[in-house]
C-alpha cells in the first residue's frame, strides 16, 4: 500500500513536471534548429546547434534596441515609484492628521484600478501633455497606477519601524527631510526590493500599455517589439523561439539567482494583480 | 501652513499626489464623464447623451458575446488556478531535491510575459503539427482542432493563463500550508484519518483564508485579460477589454468603449468591495 501511495506520488510530480518541461524545453531546444528540423523533430535535441536564429532576432527584431528601451522604461519607472511612494508613505505612517488619513484612503483607491481601465482616457491626457508617443509618457503612466501599491507596502511596513530612532533624532534638531533620507530610507531596502522585483516584473513585461502609448514609430519594449516582428498567424517558428528565449533571458536569470526574494515579492504584489 | 507638520507633509506629500492626480485619477474622471457622451475621440464637439451608450451596449451582441467570453474565462481560470494550486501546493510543499526542483519549475511561467506564453503555447497547440498533436498522434489518437470553435478556444485561452498563473498560486498555497500546526494532522492521526481525510478535514479548513482571497485575486485577473487572448487568438473571441480598445481605437467610438470600460470597472470594484470587507472580517477572527 504504502509503495503503490508512493509511486502515485511520483507519477503525479512527473507528469505535473512534464507539463511544464515540455513547452520550455520545446522553446529552448528549437530555438537552436533550423526551421526544417523544427519542422520534422520538434522533440529532438538541436543537431548541430544553430546560433542564426538569434542573429536573426538580433537583427530583424532589434532585440539590443529593445532590451535597451525597455530597461530605461523599467528602471526609471521604478525610481520614479519608489520616489513618489516612499516620500508619500512616510507622511502617511507618521502623519496623524484628518486630512493625511482621507488622502491614505484616496491613494490606496487607486490599487482597485485595473491598468488596463484608464489606458483609453490616458491616451487622451497624454495627447494634451504631449507625452504620448514618448518614453516619459509610459515612464508617468506607470508611476500613477503602481504608486497606489508602493504606498500602501511602504506605508504598512514603516508603521513597523519603530518611532524611537526619529525622536531622538528630532531632539537633537534634524529636519524631517534628514530623518527621512538618513535613517528611514536605508530602512526600507528589503520593502523596496521586494516592490522593484514586482513592479519591475510586470512593467519589463508589459504589453497593451507601451502598444498603444508608445504607438508604432517611437520606441517599442521588448514585448510589444518581439509581438511586432513575430506578428500574429506566424509559421515562422526558427525566429519565434529565439526571440522569446532573448526577450525572457534577463527575467528568468535573475528569477533563478533571486528566487527566493521573487516568490516573497511577488507574493507581496498579490494585494493587486 | 503654518504649522510645520503640515508644511513637511505638504513636501512629502505634493509630488506624489501630482502624478497620482494627473495620471490616474483625471483619466479616470474623464472616462467617466465621455461614457455619458457621443465623442469619436477626434472631434473637439461633443454632446452628452445621457445613458445612450449603456442602453445600446445591453443590446450589442459582440459586447454581450465579450462578456460571456470574459466571465468564462474568469471562472474557468479561478477554478484552475485555486483547485490545481491546493493540490500541486500539497505536493510540492514536501522537502526534496525533486519537490524543490518543482516549486522552481511552476514558478518560472509566471515570471514569463503573456506574449512569451502565448507564442509558446501557440506553437504547441498548432493543429498541424503543434506538439500536443504529435503525441496523440505518436500513441495512435487522431489530431485535435483546439481552434475550431469559439468554446474550444476559451477553454484552450483559460488553461495557458491558468498555466501561466499556477505557480503564483501555488507559492502562496505552500507558504500557508507551512504554517498549519503539525498538531492539527497528528490529532486527525489518531483519530484515525487517512490522507485524503486529513486533506479535507484539515488542510482545506485551515487554506479557508488563503482560497477566499486568491478567489477574488483570481476572478479580478480574469476579468480584465488582454494579451493571451489577443496574442494566440486574434480576432476570433473577444475579450470585454479587447473589445473596448479595438472600440475606442479602430472605430474611433471614444465615449462609447469609455462606457464599456465603466462596466468593467464597476465589476471590478464590486468584487474589490467584497474582497476588503471580507478581509476585515477576517482579521476580526484573528
Amino acid at each position: 500500500m504504502k509503495k503503490i501511495k508512493n509511486i502515485s506520488w511520483k507519477v503525479s510530480i512527473l507528469v505535473l513536471l512534464l507539463l511544464y518541461v515540455l513547452p520550455l524545453y520545446v522553446a529552448i531546444t528549437n530555438a537552436f534548429k533550423d526551421y526544417e528540423s523544427i519542422i520534422k523533430t520538434p522533440l529532438n535535441l538541436p543537431s548541430p546547434v544553430i546560433f542564426d536564429n538569434f542573429i536573426r532576432a538580433i537583427n530583424e527584431a532589434e532585440i539590443f534596441t529593445l532590451y535597451k528601451n525597455s530597461l530605461i522604461i523599467t528602471s526609471t519607472s521604478l525610481l520614479l515609484i519608489l520616489a513618489l511612494s516612499s516620500t508619500m508613505a512616510f507622511v502617511f505612517a507618521r502623519s496623524k492628521k484628518r486630512y493625511v488619513r482621507i488622502l491614505y484612503v484616496v491613494v490606496l483607491a487607486g490599487m482597485m484600478i485595473p491598468v488596463q481601465n484608464i489606458l483609453i482616457p490616458s491616451i487622451k491626457t497624454l495627447q494634451v501633455l504631449r507625452l504620448l508617443g514618448t518614453l516619459p509618457g509610459l515612464m508617468f503612466f506607470y508611476a500613477g497606477t503602481y504608486v497606489s501599491i508602493a504606498v500602501f507596502l511602504y506605508t504598512e511596513f514603516m508603521r513597523t519601524i519603530p518611532l524611537s530612532l526619529e525622536e531622538s533624532a528630532s531632539i537633537d534638531g534634524a529636519s524631517r527631510v534628514r530623518i527621512f533620507v538618513e535613517i528611514i530610507l536605508p530602512l526600507l531596502k528589503s520593502c523596496s526590493a521586494s516592490i522593484s522585483i514586482f513592479l519591475g516584473m510586470w512593467i519589463w513585461n508589459d504589453f497593451l500599455p507601451p502598444m498603444y502609448i508608445l504607438g508604432a514609430g517611437s520606441g517599442r519594449t521588448i514585448t510589444t517589439g518581439i509581438y511586432r516582428a513575430i506578428g500574429t498567424y506566424t509559421t515562422d517558428w526558427d525566429l519565434v523561439f529565439a526571440a522569446v528565449i532573448q526577450a525572457s533571458l534577463p527575467v528568468v536569470i535573475m528569477y533563478l539567482a533571486l528566487q527566493k526574494q521573487f516568490q516573497s515579492g511577488l507574493t507581496a504584489g498579490a494585494v493587486k494583480q | 501652513m503654518k504649522n510645520p507638520e503640515n508644511r513637511s507633509n505638504a513636501l512629502f506629500l505634493a509630488p506624489g499626489l501630482l502624478i497620482y492626480t494627473v495620471f490616474l485619477i483625471i483619466p479616470l474622471g474623464l472616462s467617466l464623464i465621455y461614457s455619458f457622451t457621443n465623442w469619436n475621440g477626434l472631434n473637439p464637439n461633443m454632446k452628452f447623451i445621457g445613458i445612450r451608450n449603456f442602453l445600446l451596449l445591453a443590446r450589442e451582441p459582440m459586447f454581450l458575446e465579450s462578456m460571456k467570453v470574459t466571465l468564462l474565462i474568469a471562472v474557468l481560470t479561478t477554478l484552475g488556478v485555486n483547485i490545481f494550486g491546493i493540490i500541486v501546493a500539497a505536493v510540492l510543499e514536501r522537502k526534496g531535491r525533486l519537490f524543490q526542483l518543482g516549486r522552481t519549475l511552476v514558478f518560472i511561467p509566471a515570471i514569463l510575459s503573456p506574449v512569451v506564453v502565448s507564442f509558446i503555447w501557440s506553437y504547441m497547440t498548432q493543429t498541424n503539427g503543434g506538439i500536443i498533436n504529435r503525441i496523440l498522434n505518436g500513441v495512435g489518437l487522431s489530431s485535435i482542432d483546439l481552434y475550431s470553435s469559439s468554446l474550444s478556444m476559451v477553454l484552450l485561452v483559460s488553461f495557458v493563463i491558468a498555466w501561466a498563473a499556477l505557480g503564483f498560486y501555488v507559492t502562496i498555497y505552500i507558504a500557508n500550508l507551512n504554517s498549519v500546526p503539525e498538531e492539527l494532522y497528528e490529532a486527525a492521526e489518531i483519530d484515525g484519518a487517512g490522507a485524503f481525510r486529513k486533506f479535507l478535514n484539515v488542510t482545506i479548513p485551515m487554506l479557508r483564508p488563503a482560497i477566499v482571497i486568491n478567489t477574488i485575486t483570481a476572478t479580478i485577473w480574469g476579468l480584465k485579460q488582454y494579451d493571451f487572448v489577443k496574442v494566440m487568438i486574434p480576432g476570433h473571441i473577444q475579450t470585454v477589454t479587447i473589445y473596448a480598445i479595438e472600440r475606442a481605437f479602430e472605430y474611433n467610438m471614444f465615449g462609447y468603449s469609455s462606457a464599456v470600460i465603466m462596466v468593467l470597472l464597476v465589476m471590478t470594484l464590486i468584487i474589490s468591495v467584497v474582497q476588503m470587507k471580507i478581509t476585515e472580517k477576517g482579521s476580526d477572527i484573528y
